[in-house]
């Protein structure tokens, strides 16, 4: 009888002591998402101190009493350490807090200015961010959309380590593209100048010859999908003759170059603009 | 009797060596740490990077200024100092790192960070090279002070994912966050 009152006592108070020290133990949840309210047992209690990337929480707590952290306090996602001083003397804890859902978009278009019609030139990076601007790193799916007037193209890309990406090519229609990368409750915008590209059949005729001058001019500048090049662009009217050479550098002014050059017996007038070569016209004997 | 004496006297020098070398090393370390001048040793693998490339010469700049970031976030949080901040982050972990070191100023609090290397991984170069994502296997020992006592310490290999883009003479740290993956 007394041996068993003796294991019954013990028991008891092994039973007393395994709860009181469960109870002076720092308890944190292992599933805290960044946004989201987290409870600490604190133990002992004492000052409770939760160090994380960005920032530190302060507490002080009574023995056996729970901390609530609010998920406002809660901001930054990765590894925290809980730090418990005071009462039945220091502990800590290494903890981890995961990313909350996916939110917030940083979306870097480039280039910002593109001819049309080229392949692969356009490309389009989203990082993946919770409110709280933490990277999320579990794949999310991220729309994006690039449309010009009435071409619309669509891709879909999941993203691996925090960041989804993709490259499209410029349409063929100038004009100012709106690239868009989507999670299903944010948008964000991006504008990308698709300009015309290099001048295709490049035409000139000679439209005014008197005094010795002779005056040539451009049909109306286009690329090769029929938009106008933009005005500004140099396109270069080169004369040579018995004299010599003679090179004008003339402006697009509303679709069209011109250059005044001397009117010289047998002389040859050709038309450049950038790395792309129009016709050749050839001037009579001084006529 | 003389040689019993000679190797228990061997024994001893043994013991104090063994455990004097580790312990000297360690306090080395802290010294060095909680001056901030320990430069981390940084290795970078990039045949995994997409979609571009990563050439020589961004190479070398990585290693360099991520190890540079490290070490400037190792004497902010050590000495609560914002300026090492500055000249290495920006965006999202600049404006982190800074409220970090605002606390730990409020609470009385100070982080000794021991570097004991990183091993990176690019796994993201943006096409026109303006961005790279590290994937970033740290060994680090931390320690956090309250005051001059030392009030939490451990050592683990932690991984950091970060971003970093170009900026005026150097590669920033744009986004630093550590993953229990």
């Amino acid at each position: 009888m007394r041996r068993i009152s003796f294991w019954i006592a013990t028991f008891v108070l092994c039973w007393v002591a395994a709860n009181w020290a469960h109870g002076a133990e720092l308890r944190i949840p292992q599933n805290a998402t960044a946004g989201q309210s987290l409870t600490i047992g604190a133990g002992a209690g004492g000052t409770l101190y939760l160090v994380g990337p960005g920032q530190v929480i302060k507490r002080k707590v009574q023995g056996g009493e729970d901390v609530q952290i609010s998920g406002d306090e809660l901001r930054n996602a990765g590894r925290w350490i809980a730090i418990v001083r005071g009462g039945g003397g220091d502990q800590s804890q290494v903890f981890w807090v995961r990313p909350g859902k996916a939110e917030n978009v940083n979306f870097l278009a480039r280039p910002s200015r593109v001819p049309v019609n080229k392949p692969g030139v356009i490309s389009g990076v989203a990082f993946v961010f919770d409110k709280s601007q933490n990277l999320v790193l579990d794949p999310t799916k991220v729309n994006f959309s690039l449309s010009v007037g009435s071409a619309h193209a669509e891709h879909t890309a999941t993203s691996s380590n925090g960041v989804a990406w993709v490259t499209s090519s410029s349409a063929p229609k100038a004009g100012a593209a709106q690239f868009v990368a989507s999670l299903p409750d944010v948008q964000v915008r991006r504008v990308i100048e698709q300009v015309a590209s290099d001048p295709c059949n490049l035409k000139m005729k000679v439209i005014q010859r008197e005094k010795g001058k002779v005056t040539v001019e451009t049909d109306p500048v286009r690329d090769c999908t029929g938009n106008a090049v933009p005005d500004g662009t140099i396109v270069t009217f080169t004369q040579t003759d018995s004299t010599g050479r003679s090179v004008v550098d003339a402006r697009i002014k509303k679709g069209i170059a011109r250059a005044q050059l001397p009117a010289e017996p047998n002389a040859r007038i050709s038309v450049a603009s950038g790395v792309v070569l129009g016709n050749e016209i050839r001037l009579g004997g001084g006529q | 009797m003389r040689l019993v004496r000679i190797l228990i006297l061997t024994i001893g020098i043994a013991v104090a060596i063994s455990g004097g070398l580790p312990l000297a090393k360690r306090g080395l370390s802290v010294v060095r740490a909680a001056v901030g001048d320990s430069k981390p040793e940084v290795q970078l693998n990039v045949t995994n990077a997409r979609p571009r490339e990563v050439e020589e010469s961004t190479q070398q700049s990585i290693i360099r200024d991520y190890g540079r970031a490290w070490q400037g976030m190792g004497t902010a949080l050590a000495n609560n100092q914002m300026g090492p901040l500055n000249e290495n982050f920006t965006g999202f972990a600049l404006d982190k790192l800074k409220q970090r070191v605002k606390d730990q100023q409020q609470n009385g609090l100070t982080t000794r960070v021991i570097d004991r290397g990183h091993k990176l991984d690019a796994v993201f170069y943006s096409q026109d090279g303006s961005a790279i994502e590290v994937r970033d296997t740290a060994t680090v020992e931390t320690q956090v002070l309250e005051g001059q006592t030392l009030i939490h310490s451990d050592e683990a290999q932690v991984h950091y994912y970060a971003v970093l883009t170009g900026a005026e003479d150097r590669w920033k740290v744009r986004v630093l966050e550590s993953s229990e993956k």
